[in-house]
């Protein structure tokens, strides 16, 4: 598939499920949605496991200006605080707008469960047309154990109560792609 | 908790209580309309078949070597770190997994939806022993809380409306709740929840996937409680039915592609977990998840190495076989089904929860095919569901009076043919004369009123055959005529016209008067070798090699024919190749004189009588026929009107009339409602027996829409 298909049916079939797409050109834009989302929702937390500590200096310098704390890890001390969690995809599938995540990491975990909200970085390259092309990618990674993957598509749902479709019951209640086009920094 | 009827009598009184629930009726049968639309949103532009024969494939060759694969995973998986299990039935199931709390010094356990607990009981067994238990899916959760079982494997919590559940969560949260906040309530559950999530020491999970190659667990889940499930308490312990296990990612791929897009129409559900083995767990002492995999067998090994049976096991658990049957419809799960619901679930209970629970529900299937057309298994559903009543009438070494009377009348054509006609001489005095029996034979109880009987005729089409048979020189095409009981002794005119249609378009007719009943009632009365029987003296009177077409008006018997001659005999050498020479040349009016006669508009009147039509099961499903009788209704210049459900049975089945009048009567008032909701002047199908149930329907309604067969519809358009 050529790349800019493949970059609009993953947006389109992840917006298809209530996940909000946007485009980012490096890290810094990254930083500032975060924060901006936090304090329009009137949250005052966020966390984002998977960042080199100069991106997490770069970020909590951000937020902090905002008034908003950073949490930083192990993120088992902080199960009722987070607001928002920042975290790297590991693979787009555009077939359904769904994001992999290699959630190894008690605290990636934790970060994308137990968020309000969860955003995504989502490189451009690392989107695949369908769920078998990362079949061996996938299996590969598997055979290095332990390993914990998510496939997340949308935020949490449920219809359990007369069939009609309710956001947020036990996960985040909003669901942020952010796709990179360059190569992450 | 889950009390299952085991006779006929009781479960009648139930399946009343559920006929008489108009929330349960109108929410399912919303749910049955809305499923159909979604499901073909998702499979838009995917080929269903295809990927119904791998995953078919894949799983057959699964079942094969269960064993083996289990071996397979439980390396892998203790590799990484997991103690994987082997549980012979549910009893030692439940132990293992309550010792594995024990051990742990667990105290509080959260769960996330599992089908296989629910099978075992799990919770019950649990709770008896001391320990807490919270369901955490909201369903789930909800029919928790009111300690009943789920309704369907999906959405198990289906049959409750929003007030019953602003009701419990009032009584629980001690405030008053709004019925019309749903969102409110799901803050509520998503509240209260979390604290269990949090105080929990102990997860158990289902498994949707179980992958030998790489020892991993597969989970969907919507609303994440899976996801929470696994991951904050210390202890995971996975429940999964031994016929869970695939080779490899790949085959679990396959699945998951088609799971959720015919579970409810999504492409994917919002998560979807793999977990290889005990990741990281800071609430662990040595920060390692104590992950533990218990496999269910519980008869499942049985099963797979049994011919038939096996079949079943290549279920994928995704509901829809009780989303489009029209009685589950009616009655929802809890009359439908033991722990596992709708057709699948009349099959697994046998299996699973034995025959007490298993007597009466398998009796309550029409036999319309929906649940086999939209299975992505492809499990042949209402023939398993036959041959699970077979063997428990085999097992209590019991023949109902019914089948010896019909196996003996079947397989001896003349007594037969020599009862219709006594039974035209005993119906006398109810039809005084008319077309309908008027009143009742005091045998038939009094829900038998709601549609009028047929009379059946003093000349069957037979005795007229020599009389109206036409001679054609130089025919284009030979055909024997398959007439089927109804047509034969109840509807000859529906035959008549097909000769003279037939005759116009140069088409040579033969009825071998040999020909008895097709042997489908026998087959649906499980009395198999009566059905053989007949088969065969069909086949021998309608020599297949002296013509080019098996034609028939009757939608039931062409797929019998067609498609259960060759499955009877499927095992046998020496009929094999005759039976399938024979079925080839199967085929139903519509389509023969679409694609065979190619008849054009031009013979045609252009009357716009306006139409509505019903599209058989047999048909349908059955032939796979749908285009071609409302591409003729147009060629024929009448004005088709589409209305609601058309391929959703009338509920005539057969004997399933006679046996569960309520629910016949019940799905033959909503074919009835969504007619009269178009301005149709006659309602149209293709299939002698849906005509009977039809036209007793609305002559009871006192509806002026006439109920007819295509054939003598489309031969009164032709221009004489
Ligand atoms: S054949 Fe029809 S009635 Fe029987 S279980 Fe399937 S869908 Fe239900
Ligand atoms: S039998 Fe088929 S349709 Fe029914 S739940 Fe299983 S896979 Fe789905």
């Amino acid at each position: 598939m050529q790349k800019d298909v493949l970059l609009n049916t993953m947006k389109e079939n992840a917006e298809s499920v209530q996940s909000v797409v946007s485009h980012i050109k490096n890290m810094e834009e990254a930083f500032c949605y975060v924060s901006d989302l936090t304090r329009r929702q009137g949250g005052s937390t966020v966390t984002a496991p998977g960042l080199n500590i100069d991106e997490r200096i770069a970020l909590q310098e951000i937020c902090g200006k905002q008034g908003i704390r950073f949490l930083s890890a192990p993120l088992r001390n902080h199960l009722r605080e987070i607001h928002t969690s920042l975290t790297f995809a590991d693979w787009g599938i555009a077939e359904t707008g769904t994001l992999v995540l290699d959630s190894t990491s008690e605290d990636l975990r934790i970060a994308t469960m137990l968020a309000e909200s969860h955003v995504a970085i989502l490189p451009a390259i690392r989107i695949q047309p369908d769920a078998a092309s990362l079949e061996s990618g996938l299996t590969a990674l598997q055979k290095i154990f332990p390993r914990y993957m998510a496939f997340i598509t949308g935020p949490s749902r449920t219809a359990d109560i007369e069939r009609i479709l309710t956001i947020g019951v036990h996960g985040p209640r909003e669901l942020h792609i952010l796709i990179m086009e360059e190569n992450e920094s | 908790m889950i009390q299952t009827a085991s006779d006929m009598k009781t479960y009648k009184k139930k399946l009343k209580e559920s006929l008489d629930d108009p929330f349960l009726r109108t929410t399912l049968d919303n749910f049955g309309s809305s499923y159909k639309l979604s499901r073909a949103k998702a499979f838009e532009n995917l080929d269903f078949d295809s990927l119904r024969n791998q995953i078919a494939e894949g799983k057959d060759a699964s079942i094969l070597c269960l064993e083996e694969l289990f071996g397979t995973f439980k390396t892998n998986a203790e590799k990484a770190g997991a103690v994987v299990h082997f549980a012979r039935d549910a009893e030692e199931a439940n132990s293992v997994i309550a010792s594995i709390a024990s051990e742990n010094r667990v105290r509080n356990i959260v769960k996330s939806k599992s089908m296989t607990a629910e099978e075992t009981f799990l919770n019950t067994h649990l709770e008896k022993k001391g320990f807490k238990v919270t369901e955490t899916d909201l369903g789930e959760w909800i029919i928790q809380l009111r300690h009943e079982g789920p309704s369907h494997m999906v959405m198990p919590a289906i049959h409750l409306s929003r007030r019953d559940v602003a009701a419990l969560f009032s009584k629980m949260t001690g405030k008053e709740q709004n019925p019309d906040d749903i969102s409110g309530m799901v803050e509520v559950a998503r509240k209260q929840l979390r604290n269990e999530f949090l105080e929990a020491d102990m997860g158990i999970s289902g498994a949707n996937f179980a992958i030998a190659e790489t020892g991993t667990i597969g989970i969907c889940t919507n609303e994440g409680n899976a996801r929470l499930t696994t991951t904050l308490p210390r202890v995971h312990v996975v429940l999964a039915g031994i016929d869970k296990l695939v080779p490899d990612l790949g085959s679990a791929l396959r699945i998951l592609k088609v799971l959720p897009k015919n579970a409810t129409g999504q492409a994917i559900t919002s998560y979807v977990t793999w977990i290889t083995g005990a990741a990281e767990c800071g609430d662990s002492f040595d920060s390692k998840k104590i992950l533990h995999i218990v496999f269910l067998d519980n008869g499942r090994l049985a099963m797979s190495k049994d011919p038939v049976f096996s079949e079943a096991l290549r279920c994928i658990r995704c509901g829809a076989c009780a989303n489009v049957c029209p009685i589950y419809r009616l009655v929802g799960g809890h009359k439908y089904g033991h722990v596992y619901i709708g057709a699948v679930g009349l099959i697994l209970t046998y299996f699973y929860h034995g025959r007490e629970n298993a007597r009466a529900i398998v009796r309550n299937c029409l036999n319309c095919q929906s649940c086999k057309a939209v299975c992505p298994a492809g499990i042949d559903l209402p023939n398993l569901i036959k041959k699970v009543y077979r063997t428990v009438l085999n097992d209590e070494h019991r023949r109902p009076v019914k089948n010896v009377l019909l196996s003996t009348v079947l397989k001896n054509r003349k007594l037969f043919h020599f009862l219709l006609r006594q039974a035209y001489l005993v119906q006398q005095p109810l039809t005084r004369g008319g077309p309908f029996i008027r009143h009742l034979p005091l045998f038939f109880e009094r829900e038998h009123g709601f549609r009028s009987l047929p009379a059946i005729v003093r000349r069957p089409f037979r005795d007229q055959w020599e009389q109206w048979r036409p001679h054609v020189e130089s025919p284009k095409h030979r055909v024997a005529l398959f007439g089927g009981c109804v047509m034969d002794f109840v509807y000859p005119e529906q035959g008549k016209a097909l000769l003279e249609l037939l005759a116009r378009h140069n088409v040579a007719v033969d009825y071998p008067l040999e020909q008895t009943c097709c042997g489908l009632p026998a087959l649906m009365s499980v009395e198999e070798t009566a059905a053989k029987e007949a088969a065969i003296q069909n086949m021998d009177a309608l020599n297949s090699e002296k013509y080019d077409y098996i034609l028939t008006l009757c939608a039931s018997c062409g797929s019998h024919l067609k498609e259960n001659y060759p499955k009877m005999f499927g095992g046998e050498s020496d009929l094999r190749f005759r039976v399938r020479k024979f079925a080839e040349k199967v085929i139903d009016f519509s389509s023969f004189t679409v694609n065979v006669l190619k008849i054009s508009p031009d013979v045609f009147g252009k009357s716009g009588k306006k139409i509505a039509y019903h599209s058989p099961c047999h048909l349908c499903r059955g032939l796979h026929v749908t285009d071609e009788p409302r591409k003729l209704l147009c060629f024929a210049g009448l004005e088709y009107i589409p209305s609601k459900d058309e391929d959703v049975c009338c509920g005539f089945g057969g004997s399933y009339s006679v046996e569960f009048p309520e629910i016949s009567a019940e799905i033959l008032r909503r074919k009835l409602d969504n007619v009269e909701k178009t301005d149709a002047e006659v309602l149209v199908t293709d299939c002698p027996g849906c005509v009977m149930q039809l036209r007793g329907g609305m002559d009871k309604r006192g509806s002026k829409i006439q109920v007819r067969h295509i054939a003598e519809v489309i031969a009164e358009e032709i221009i004489k």
